[in-house]
């Protein structure tokens, strides 16, 4: 099972990337997990996860090849 | 999502005055218009521990932000009498003192024309994804934060 992950903004700064992807990850809640375990500083940060262009809330499963978008707080305009 | 076509927003730069000067131009074989209201967003110079911005570089999640922008334009037209509405936001790099933001919203009256310039420019600036790198003389830069 395949994820495809896109960050945007500081978070790109942070990872040091803006796209990948990652393979067993089943849950919104065990990627952040994840990430926030590679990178600390993601733990301080306020973002929104959107899959597939809708901003999830809560605990989301994942499925196969879904894109998922880490999002910091929009600075538009 | 409806079948209407989405409407191009993006703009590579700058949005230019002439550019703005034509879209006002265009309405005027539209005469049932009685009132326009544009909101412009100009890029501002904020000093920051004495460094000055010199340009914001705008990203955005180009897929997502087009749809977005699409709903808040259907929202906007069921919710006010509009005759039109004209949504452009600059992308990459525009220098302090230029446009980055054009919204332009025409009416019979201008109640609707006027609350819906800022509904719009409101719900734009909450939730478009779209990130501005305030970039300052040396370089160097920080993540621009939006004011409510």
């Amino acid at each position: 099972m395949k994820i495809k992950i896109l960050a945007f903004g500081i978070l790109a700064d942070i990872f040091g990337k803006s796209e990948w992807t990652i393979e067993n990850i089943h849950h919104t809640d065990e990627l952040k997990k994840h990430l926030e375990y590679l990178y600390p500083r993601l733990k301080s940060m306020k973002y929104a996860i959107a899959v597939n262009l809708v901003i999830t809330s809560g605990n989301f499963e994942l499925t196969d090849g879904a894109i998922l978008a880490l999002m910091p707080p929009f600075s538009g305009g | 999502m409806t079948s209407k076509k989405i409407k191009k927003v993006f703009i590579e730069g700058a949005i230019t005055p002439s550019f703005i000067a034509d879209a006002i131009a265009k309405h005027s074989t539209k005469k049932d218009i009685g009132a326009h209201s544009i909101f412009l967003g100009q890029v501002r110079n904020d000093v920051i521990n004495d460094k000055e911005i010199k340009a914001i570089e705008y990203t955005a999640y180009n897929e997502m932000a087009e749809e977005k922008f699409h709903e808040i334009r259907e929202i906007a037209f069921e919710k006010y009498s509009l005759t039109c509405m004209h949504i452009y936001h600059s992308l990459g790099r525009v220098n302090s003192g230029e446009i980055s933001l054009f919204v332009f919203t025409s009416s019979k009256h201008r109640k609707d024309s006027m609350e819906a310039c800022t509904y719009i420019v409101n719900r734009i600036k909450e939730e478009a994804p779209v990130w501005g790198k305030e970039i300052f003389e040396d370089e160097s830069y920080i993540w621009k934060q939006n004011t409510p």
